[in-house]
């Protein structure tokens, strides 16, 4: 069988086919018709020649498989430190051999890049600090990933996640319609305890455009509230698009990068259209990777810049505290051991580490920040990173890759870690799932709104009670 | 009387009681039922397949053959009472139950909510970070009136006959007041407008509380005593202690049968709001269902 009804070369782009793949119980048809997929060997060998630039040909070539980034992947030592785990040994075993044999490999063989692509492999890019190259296996990996999902070897989420992002325009199925209707409901259901607070949509040059991640409308919309209520209090004048709203990008995470184009494109175009003076995005990692970082270059702008200013919501928030727009309560800092978690994809590939440390300084009581170690640039991934939370196929691999994360806040002695990424909040989350160890985990929002000082006259005018 | 009651069950024996009430209720008045259960929480990354099940706390793929399955286990728990129930639609979810609740809530535009206190099951991981229960998250952000049943025992339903309306005289209380006595009106049974001082933190010359308690009733009058209309059937009183105990206490001495109040706190974090509310103490101690009441919407 060349190619499968639900495991194929193509992009899902319908919502029928949407619907038929997402109906497949846990991918059970998708992997076994995964079996039987063709290699397009000479499709896959164009796609190196066309796609593989001098940089990943030069990495390929100078790695000395020296060895000095296998401590630096948390995979390799969460899994015995099993020689296989080491990043050079993971990449010269499958990238490089794809290269190696000019594209003519076989099914089985494309099956067990997919397992090291997306389960030996977060993409953290945390070996590249370590090697004296400055091979970058992370991004190695993800031009793996690409090759890889043209073949329609990528695991069944993410497929349906691409398709997600291709049918609905969001890696969940909101619609335009959901997402406008739920951005009144959210300013309605708040609007008692915050008389004036808007959600507005479409609002044309506003100082602010908020962007943000599809599963706050879809399943925890406290968090769109949340922002409103800090743009609100800070006195922003923001807005949020009725389309490209959906920041994040689980193509990112599949390989699809025709679907990654598209995904900051719709983002773009909405800023073009609402000509806003910046753009916030929300505590999201991925989502600001590739929207920012990555984003321009997939949308192919010269100067690799965003349209407009794009902040992460860090350096939002950082801002508004630093000038006073948004003022802590001293009395309400956290005065308990408190870590924070450092995403890879601000943190490493943006350098946005001391901006969440100022945050900090500011919410919490001097003496019981604890660094995780190592930290910052070189703190480890979640563990549930560049989509391994999502994949049910690899959830045993994931839960072996929470243990370092778990080691390290365990070290801490902090019972509260703030992650100011969604996939890290989720991480944290499935690690006290997992492992409990009687932690909390929160988004900055909903700490900063509870320690805020807020002004009088943003506070509803209700009578006094009894006395 | 109401004419769309949303009953979010969880199918346990934590929401028999409410599911009594509930179902009594829409036969009585004639009313639509939608029997609304939320199956799981969403894991891997909040991607829909897989649903950690609220009842097992198991790792269950969502699909149309798990959903119907739910749907049957539903309707063989209620059997007997949907039996006699012929205005009903079952309604599934996946999600977390209090956002669902209020998201199914806000779109079938329903008039009140009947739910248990808690699911019976509090060791769901996701609490933890989505901090308070259900019930506090739903009372305090639904436009509608919300009753709960916290157990089977104040679960008695022969029609409202005598209801107590517990006021602090907050602007919240207002929209709660308004319901009460529509209520009242509509079911022509006896009112007790009550107000509780609270001494618990306080030391109160007895001479001091009593002339509290005269004036506190004096205010109970001249607040809502002019908005009674032509419903004539009430008493006013206020008594002292701790709020919730003196609460729970007229509505026994009354053999009241539903209460009214404002879920009324100012904070914002429901995990703090909980301690010591005075709306959560009542509904975990009355022998009664309890109605909440924060919104102007649908009184």
């Amino acid at each position: 069988m060349p190619e499968g009804t639900l495991c194929n070369r193509q992009p899902i782009t319908t919502d029928e086919q949407l619907k038929l793949t997402l109906s497949d119980k846990g991918g059970r048809q998708y992997y076994a018709e995964m079996e039987q997929l063709e290699v397009d060997t000479d499709k896959l060998w164009t796609a190196i020649q066309n796609t593989m630039k001098s940089r990943l040909k030069t990495w390929l070539n100078v790695c000395a498989k020296c060895g000095l980034c296998a401590d630096s992947c948390f995979l390799y030592e969460c899994n015995g430190r099993d020689p296989r785990q080491v990043p050079s040994a993971k990449i010269h075993a499958t990238l490089g051999e794809i290269v190696k044999r000019k594209g003519k490999v076989d099914n089985a063989f494309m099956r067990k890049c997919m397992d090291i692509a997306w389960s030996w492999c977060t993409c953290c890019n945390r070996c590249g600090q370590f090697c004296p190259h400055g091979i970058d296996m992370g991004v190695m990996f993800s031009y793996l990933r690409g090759l890889l999902f043209s073949q329609g070897f990528v695991p069944w989420e993410l497929k349906i996640g691409s398709g997600m992002h291709r049918v609905y325009k969001a890696q969940m199925d909101v619609t335009t319609e959901d997402w406008v209707d739920t951005c009144e409901w959210m300013a309605d259901e708040n609007s008692e305890e915050w008389p004036g607070l808007e959600i507005p949509v479409d609002k044309e040059d506003a100082d602010i455009m908020y962007t943000l991640n599809a599963r706050e409308a879809k399943h925890y919309p406290e968090d769109i509230a949340e922002a409103a209520i800090l743009f609100h209090v800070a006195g922003e004048n923001w807005t949020v698009p009725s389309e490209g709203w959906e920041q994040t990008s689980l193509t990112l995470f599949a390989g699809d990068w025709e679907g990654c184009k598209q995904n900051v494109l719709h983002v773009y175009d909405a800023i073009e259209r609402l000509r806003p003076k910046r753009v916030v995005g929300t505590e999201c990692g991925h989502a600001h990777r590739a929207t920012v970082i990555e984003g321009p270059y997939w949308a192919g702008r010269e100067d690799g810049q965003p349209p407009r200013p794009f902040l992460h919501y860090v350096e939002w928030l950082a801002e508004m505290l630093r000038t006073g727009r948004i003022k802590i309560d001293p009395a309400k800092r956290i005065k308990e051991l408190v870590t924070l978690q450092d995403s890879c994809n601000y943190v490493r590939n943006q350098g946005l580490k001391n901006i969440t440390r100022e945050i900090m300084s500011y919410l919490v009581e001097p003496g019981y920040f604890v660094e995780m170690a190592p930290n910052k640039e070189y703190n480890y991934c979640c563990g549930g990173g560049g989509g391994f939370n999502g994949i049910g196929k690899y959830r045993p691999q994931r839960n072996i890759a929470l243990l370092k994360k778990r080691q390290q806040i365990m070290d801490t002695g902090a019972k509260l870690v703030v992650a100011p990424c969604h996939n890290c909040w989720d991480a944290i989350r499935d690690l006290e799932e997992e492992y409990p160890m009687g932690i909390r985990w929160s988004f900055l929002k909903p700490l900063v709104i509870k320690m805020m000082i807020v002004p009088d006259h943003l506070k509803p005018q209700d009578e006094e009670g009894e006395e | 009387m109401k004419k769309k009651i949303l009953l979010a069950t969880t199918g346990s024996p934590a929401s028999f009681g409410a599911a009594r009430v509930a179902f009594e209720m829409a036969r009585r008045y004639d009313a639509e039922l939608l029997l609304f259960h939320v199956a799981g929480v969403p894991k891997k990354g909040f991607s829909y397949q897989e649903v950690s099940d609220v009842r097992s706390q198991e790792a269950v793929s969502v699909d149309e053959d798990y959903m119907a399955w739910v749907e049957e286990e539903l309707k063989t728990t209620y059997a007997k009472q949907l039996e006699d129930c012929n205005n009903f639609r079952i309604l599934l979810a996946t999600g977390l139950p209090h956002r669902e609740i209020l998201r199914v809530a806000r779109g079938e535009d329903v008039d009140m909510i009947i739910m248990g206190a808690h699911s019976g099951d509090s060791s769901a991981v996701y609490s933890k970070g989505y901090p308070g229960s259900t019930l506090q998250r739903v009372a305090k952000a639904a436009k509608c009136p919300v009753m709960t049943v916290h157990r089977e025992s104040a679960s008695y339903m022969g029609g409202f006959s005598h209801i107590v309306f517990a006021t602090d005289f907050s602007k919240q209380s207002e929209s709660a007041f308004k319901y009460a006595l529509s209520m009242a009106k509509e079911f022509d049974c006896e009112m007790t407008l009550f107000h509780a001082l609270d001494i618990t933190s306080k030391v109160l010359a007895q001479s001091d509380i009593e002339d509290k308690l005269i004036s506190l009733r004096k205010r109970l009058r001249d607040v809502y005593g002019p908005k009674m209309g032509d419903f004539k059937n009430f008493e006013v009183d206020v008594w002292e202690g701790n709020p919730y105990v003196e609460i729970v206490k007229i509505a026994r001495e009354r053999m009241a049968d539903l209460i009214v109040l404002a879920h009324n706190t100012r904070e914002l974090d429901p995990e703090q709001a909980s301690m010591g509310s005075t709306l959560e103490q009542v509904i975990l101690r009355a022998n009664c269902p309890v109605v909440s009441v924060n919104r102007p919407d649908k009184v």
